[in-house]
């Protein structure tokens, strides 16, 4: 186990650096950074001066060098247009994001894993046909486009939601958290059932396809036989064993929503971190952009070795080398 | 525990809701929520600038000269100013003006900020100021380095730092916790989320009529119409032009529009050799830019791409402005001619047309690429091969910059919120490489000594009509010689609900100052 966890960070060193390297160089095609902080008609002599006062006057190399050398002092350098440090700007949206993606990553578990079972154990049912065209529109229907149908139909045109905005706060550990606050979860429903959507129908046909895999089995016939109740057979035997796939497809889809939620929060105007991604690209802004991809690196890494870990406890048969 | 934390909330809660009803019945407190379409990046002026934070800049601090909602200029924190000289300005500052914490505004907290200025990313606010001293407290002398007729113009973009807070405190604490003689004070801010200022009651103009102002960031704009339409918002900033007729038809609502200052222009290249155009380049001769400036519909453009929400521009700065050339109109003067056009093409020796690249931007005008569109189309009548470049605009400032080596037609916009044409035509058309901060965006390399010394002569005179005289003829000398073609001006569109007062100023600054709501 330690040996497994040392040879994981090793590979999470290797993984981070690569990104930041490969954010380095992409972010030198993608525009100049002084000329979204200077005024349409400043001389070149005011030009550099904002070259110089945003460390971008030293070549490509010398800047990757400087940043490596403060990122193992623990700086991640500031950003261009904030001129803040890079990573106090996204930690301070990440708690916003969580807890949209927390919400709608348990919204699709509850929904999604009985219905799959259900669907899966009676494929043929009229209900199950109809659960499957639901989850084919999960699929397919793009995020933004139900977010704004939900706006409207829930916001402006029943007045049940709000439309956007994240609403009251409660402080809890120094963080500011809505599902404290009545008026946090009136705010967060619309935007967590939007970006639950689409993982809720991957996970509901993940489960199904399991569930049907592993219903042929004989296993499940032996349980049946020995006296065990339709429900018990379903979630004890056969839900465990079809789970392998699901929490793999979950982890995945975890790490995605959190660092890519980006759609979501602009057409919500919730304030996480995603819209600060776009922001961030759209200025130019490369020490925001490389500290934000670092970072989702390392949440996926984290994300899927947790995943590994959860392996294990699920099938005591798998081990970790 | 969860039970009961939430009971303790909600009892919280209502004590607060019950304090805030009483507070209002005594009070009558009003408030107002406007909607923007981007969180400010800054509260520190002199930290960079873009509208959300102009916007905010003009809450919390004051210059020395305010500009009004329709571009005159006034008294600010200077109560008078006068020429001691053709260089020398003195200005009566105003007694008894307070700064948010309590200190008193003085000649220093001015010199100061100058200073400030110069070291900072934003050295261009004071480059018209050679050098400035405080006379005595309530009195500044500022020397420009030429005569410059409207330096208080250019002053009303300078805001006026506290020195005792800001030397304390540091620019970084300054853009989180910013400092001013504003109508308004910083209440709380949480990024990306909703920014809230109050009344300052010892303003020095008097007390604000509105007591809490809310600004929440909505950028997604179909988000922006919803929000006030729930009622979540009471004034939205840039409505989508697609749900303009939708707001207008709802009770309740009304849209107001006002033409924005922004002048989209095409600049056309007019070196011997064009980056994109094979062989001579043929804008050098006036007869192709007439052609070209015959082809192009404004009207059309307004009408087909932009849906009515358009004014074509006459000129290049709007009527207000000082330069603007009484009574021409470039409209008149070269009016959509496909025929005409093709005869000046065919006496230049272009019969056959030419072919150049368009660049332009995606994301930064409205309908921007659209319009692109639509310019090909219209000078392919003229047998114009336009081919086009579109990029995002991170990409864009840095491939048209000076000395423009990939470009021979360049559409971007241009707006001079001072009031004065003078700025512009020095930047824009002034020979480039000949004196120092000026040509700088001559992206056309376009070079007429007849111009260079009207724009030299308006820059030498203190005398604001003077300039004006010089100004107005290098605008006739422009629209005949055309450099440049100016196409439209956009328009700023606001939705609010019915009892808000909102006079759209004409530098886009939304000031709660000027606005109420009714009771």
């Amino acid at each position: 186990m330690t040996g497994y966890i040392f040879k994981r960070l090793l590979q999470m060193t290797l993984v981070l650096w690569v990104v930041s390297v490969i954010v380095f160089l992409m972010m030198s095609f993608t525009g100049d950074p002084v000329f979204m902080v200077v005024p349409i008609d400043a001389t070149d002599a005011e030009i550099a001066q904002a070259r110089r006062l945003l460390g971008l006057d030293q070549s490509l190399f010398v800047q990757y060098g400087r940043f490596v050398t403060s990122l193992v002092q623990g700086d991640f350098g500031n950003s261009y247009v904030f001129r803040q440090p890079a990573m106090a700007l996204i930690l301070e949206r990440l708690p916003a994001t969580l807890e949209m993606v927390l919400v709608a990553m348990a919204l699709a578990l509850v929904v999604a894993i009985p219905l799959g079972v259900y669907a899966g154990a009676n494929p043929n049912s009229r209900i199950s046909r109809t659960i499957m065209a639901g989850s084919l529109l999960g699929i397919s229907l793009p995020g933004f486009w139900v977010g704004m149908v939900l706006i409207f139909l829930f916001a402006v045109h029943w007045g049940i939601f709000p439309s956007s905005g994240r609403g009251d706060t409660a402080e809890i550990f120094g963080l500011r958290v809505s599902l404290l606050t009545a008026d946090g979860w009136h705010h967060i429903i619309l935007p967590a059932v939007t970006l639950s959507l689409a993982t809720m129908a991957i996970l509901l046909r993940m489960t199904r396809a399991g569930m049907m895999e592993v219903n042929r089995q004989d296993f499940m016939k032996f349980a049946r036989a020995k006296g065990a109740t339709r429900r018990d057979v379903l979630y004890k035997h056969g839900l465990k064993n079809a789970l392998i796939p699901v929490i793999t497809i979950f982890g995945l889809q975890l790490g995605d929503l959190i660092a890519f939620a980006t759609i979501t929060e602009t057409i919500f105007s919730w304030p996480g971190m995603g819209k600060l991604l776009i922001d961030s690209i759209y200025r130019a802004d490369r020490p925001v952009i490389v500290v934000y991809l670092m970072l989702v690196a390392l949440i996926f890494v984290v994300i899927n070795f947790l995943v590994d870990i959860i392996y294990t406890l699920i099938d005591p048969r798998i081990t970790l080398k | 525990m969860k039970y009961l934390s939430e009971t303790a909330l909600r009892a919280s809660a209502l004590g607060v809701a019950l304090m805030a009803t009483t507070a209002s019945v005594a009070l009558a407190e009003k408030a107002v929520t406007i909607g923007l379409t981007a969180d400010p990046s800054h509260l520190y002026p002199l930290a960079g600038e873009e509208l959300s934070s102009n916007i905010m800049y003009y809450h919390i601090y004051d210059p020395l000269v305010k500009r009004s909602t329709d571009l005159t200029f006034g008294p600010g924190l200077a109560e008078s100013w006068e020429n001691v000289d053709d260089t020398t300005w003195r200005f009566k500052l105003r007694e008894g003006v307070k700064f948010h914490n309590g200190n008193d505004f003085t000649a220093e907290d001015v010199v100061f900020t100058v200073e400030k200025a110069r070291e900072s990313i934003r050295p261009d606010l004071v480059a018209n100021i050679a050098s400035i001293s405080a006379v005595d407290d309530m009195t500044v002398e500022i020397k420009t380095p030429k005569p410059y007729a409207v330096l208080p113009n250019d002053l009303a973009e300078l805001l006026i730092l506290d020195k005792e807070y800001t030397t304390e405190v540091g620019d970084e604490k300054m853009d989180r916790e910013p400092m001013g003689t504003g109508p308004y004070k910083l209440e709380n801010w949480t990024k990306e989320e909703k920014l809230v200022l109050s009344a300052f009651d010892d303003y020095w103009a008097g007390e604000p009529k509105i007591d809490t102002v809310t600004f929440r960031p909505i950028t997604n704009p179909a988000t922006r119409t919803a929000a006030l339409l729930t009622g979540e918002v009471d004034v939205i900033q840039d409505l989508a032009v697609r749900d303009v007729d939708r707001v207008k038809s709802e009770d309740g609502f009304e849209v107001i529009t006002r033409p924005s200052l922004l002048n989209l222009v095409l600049a056309m290249d007019m070196r011997e050799k064009s980056p994109t155009i094979e062989g001579e380049n043929p804008m050098t001769d006036q007869r192709v830019r007439e052609a070209i400036a015959r082809a192009i519909d404004a009207n059309a453009i307004n009408e087909i791409v932009m849906n009515g929400l358009a004014t074509p521009s006459d000129q290049f700065v709007p009527e207000s402005h000082i330069g603007h050339a009484d009574g021409m109109s470039f409209r008149e003067m070269y009016p959509v001619d496909i025929e005409k056009a093709n005869e000046l093409m065919a006496e230049a020796g272009y019969a056959d047309g030419f072919t150049m690249t368009l660049d332009a931007t995606n994301n930064r005008y409205v309908n921007d690429a659209q319009i692109a569109q639509a310019l090909a189309s219209m000078l392919a009548k003229i047998n114009i091969d336009l081919e086009l470049n579109i990029m995002p605009k991170s990409n864009f400032w840095g491939y048209i910059r000076v000395p423009t080596e990939n470009s021979s037609f360049i559409m971007s916009g241009w707006d001079v919120p001072e009031g004065d044409a003078g700025s512009m035509y020095g930047a824009l058309f002034y020979t480039r490489d000949k004196k120092e901060g000026y040509g700088q965006v001559n992206r056309g390399s376009y070079s007429n000594p007849e111009l260079d010394a009207l724009v030299d002569k308006a820059d030498a005179t203190p005398s604001i009509e003077e300039r004006d005289a010089y100004l107005q003829e290098a605008s006739k000398l422009l629209l005949e010689d055309i450099p440049m073609i100016p196409v439209h001006y956009e328009q700023d569109i606001y939705a609010v609900r019915d009892g808000i007062h909102l006079e759209p100023r004409v530098d886009k600054f939304i000031w709660a100052f000027d606005m109420d709501v009714a009771e």
